[in-house]
């Protein structure tokens, strides 16, 4: 095959994903389309030629309290943004579920714990969660900037609770992102994600 | 003002007593959020040169769980970190037979209701007749009925050493037999587990395999197998237990330990098989490592 071709072959078969498919590392991931807190529509393609961090949330989970009671998240968000790095923040937490957040709920959220994301999403209907199998609160995901998946998985390498593992942890998606801007391959590109389960509607 | 608020009083004095309680006795069961733990013991004396039981005892909120060694799709397995007299040591936990929990689609295993998580304790032989010990646990759980919530607790046991033998304590001599009856047992049969694409596909077979009906199967070990309920099925006089390969898999180990549930009259019971797990992708002539 000439290289012409191949590259349109590898095209279609992005554009062949199909709709539910897992995500999988070194692929397409899924695009979607969901409403930010401030009533904007987000889509990952908007975002072609930038990195994007995906981080699944619930206030309530004491995984993510560790995380951003810590500031390890907040740092992670503003180390992100001053490399240009697009952080999006999603809630799939269904009405009436622990942690589902309505549009001034998430603004009041993300002021209180000093949030630095690019955008918080709603996705009370599970719709962004399912297509990237989200499972956890955190759930991690780093696309590089031609929207191939380059990492899911946990926020970090020690799954507990505590405070105190956060500096013995390796800190998988800093990682990621530090070896993506030197044009490194990614070193750990999935590790099991730790948290609680994603509040999705039945 | 106070004498209208006996609670603020009762608070008080409960909280003036916390402070001048002596650091040996505790109160002995610590009632957490959603669950209430407890550090016990089968005999209500230690032997020298004998290896006895003592445990957690989880009693926990209907709807709540806590996690089994491997905790699933979230949840983290409940830590027992002991600080021991000298030459006292402990096992690790003996993690009884779990239960799966459907979380909205994600798959959590653990315990509901009151478990005890038993734990062996070896008493060395020279420790004194008519001395007593202090047996000290930090125990951490997750609790989670949809939601989760971390606990922590400080425990103690001070427990006599006596010449033998030691009398089982009456207080929890159900605990400890039911605790046997929701162990898993050791099994004769032969088990060999396949990788064939991103399907795990496990053989069991021999003597006293039990009826499909109501079976449950689960790997102790994380990241192997996904954690949806695997297809379980007979293939003549083999027991097949069949699951998706974990998306989180990494290197084949060479095996892997396997606890299958049943249902019965007691409750639950179970087996334990140690797989050896001959992967496919691997090439079919290489040979066992």
């Amino acid at each position: 095959m000439k290289p012409r071709l191949m590259m349109l072959a590898a095209a279609l078969t992005l554009l062949a994903a199909p709709a539910f498919a897992k995500p999988v590392v070194g692929q397409a991931a899924p695009d979607f389309s969901v409403t930010d807190a401030s009533g904007k529509t987000q889509s990952l393609s908007a975002y072609k030629g930038k990195t994007v961090v995906l981080e699944w949330n619930n206030p309530e989970c004491p995984f993510v309290r560790k995380h951003y009671g810590a500031g390890n998240m907040q740092k992670q968000q503003v180390e992100a943004a001053s490399e240009g790095v697009v952080w999006l923040t999603v809630n799939s937490g269904a009405a009436g579920k622990q942690g589902h957040l309505d549009a001034s709920e998430a603004k009041a959220y993300v002021a209180k714990v000093g949030g630095k994301e690019s955008a918080y999403l709603l996705d009370a209907d599970g719709k962004v969660g399912h297509a990237y199998d989200a499972k956890t609160t955190p759930h991690m995901y780093v696309i590089d900037k031609d929207g191939t998946l380059r990492y899911m998985g946990g926020i970090d390498s020690i799954a507990s609770t505590d405070v105190d593992d956060i500096p013995k942890a390796t800190q998988y998606v800093r990682q990621a992102l530090s070896e993506l801007a030197s044009g490194k391959t990614v070193s750990v590109t999935t590790s099991e994600p730790y948290g609680c389960s994603v509040k999705y509607g039945s | 003002m106070m004498d209208k608020n006996p609670e603020f009083v009762l608070r008080t004095l409960a909280l003036a007593m916390m402070i001048a309680a002596p650091l040996a006795v505790q109160a002995k069961s610590h009632e957490a959020d959603h669950v209430t733990v407890e550090l016990i013991s089968e005999h209500t004396a230690l032997v020298p040169g004998q290896s006895m039981q003592i445990g957690l005892l989880l009693r926990h909120e209907p709807h709540w769980h806590t996690y089994w060694i491997n905790p699933g799709d979230s949840g983290l397995p409940t830590t027992l970190d002991f600080t021991l007299p000298q030459g006292f040591k402990t096992q690790d936990i003996a993690w009884p037979l779990p239960k799966r929990f459907d979380v909205g689609g994600l798959y959590n295993f653990g315990y509901e209701g009151e478990t005890l998580l038993p734990v062996a304790i070896e008493v060395p032989a020279d420790a004194r007749p008519g001395t007593s010990v202090q047996i000290a646990v930090v125990a951490k759980w997750l609790v989670c009925r949809e939601e989760c919530i971390p606990g922590k607790a400080s425990l103690a046991l001070d427990l006599p050493i006596v010449a033998a033998p030691a009398k089982p304590d009456q207080r929890w001599t159900a605990q400890f037999a039911r605790a046997r009856l929701e162990q898993p047992q050791a099994t004769a049969w032969k088990s060999e587990a396949h990788i064939a694409g991103d399907r795990i596909t496990i053989a069991l077979s021999g003597p006293g395999l039990p009826d499909t009906k109501g079976l449950d199967a689960f790997v102790e070990e994380r990241k192997l197998v996904d954690n949806k309920p695997p297809q379980i099925r007979r293939d003549g006089d083999a027991l097949v237990v069949e699951a998706a390969k974990s998306e989180y898999f990494g290197t084949s180990p060479a095996t892997f330990d396997l606890v299958v549930t049943a249902p019965s009259a007691a409750g639950i019971r179970g087996w334990r098989v140690r797989v050896p797990l001959l992967d496919g992708s691997a090439g079919a002539s290489a040979p066992a490592r």
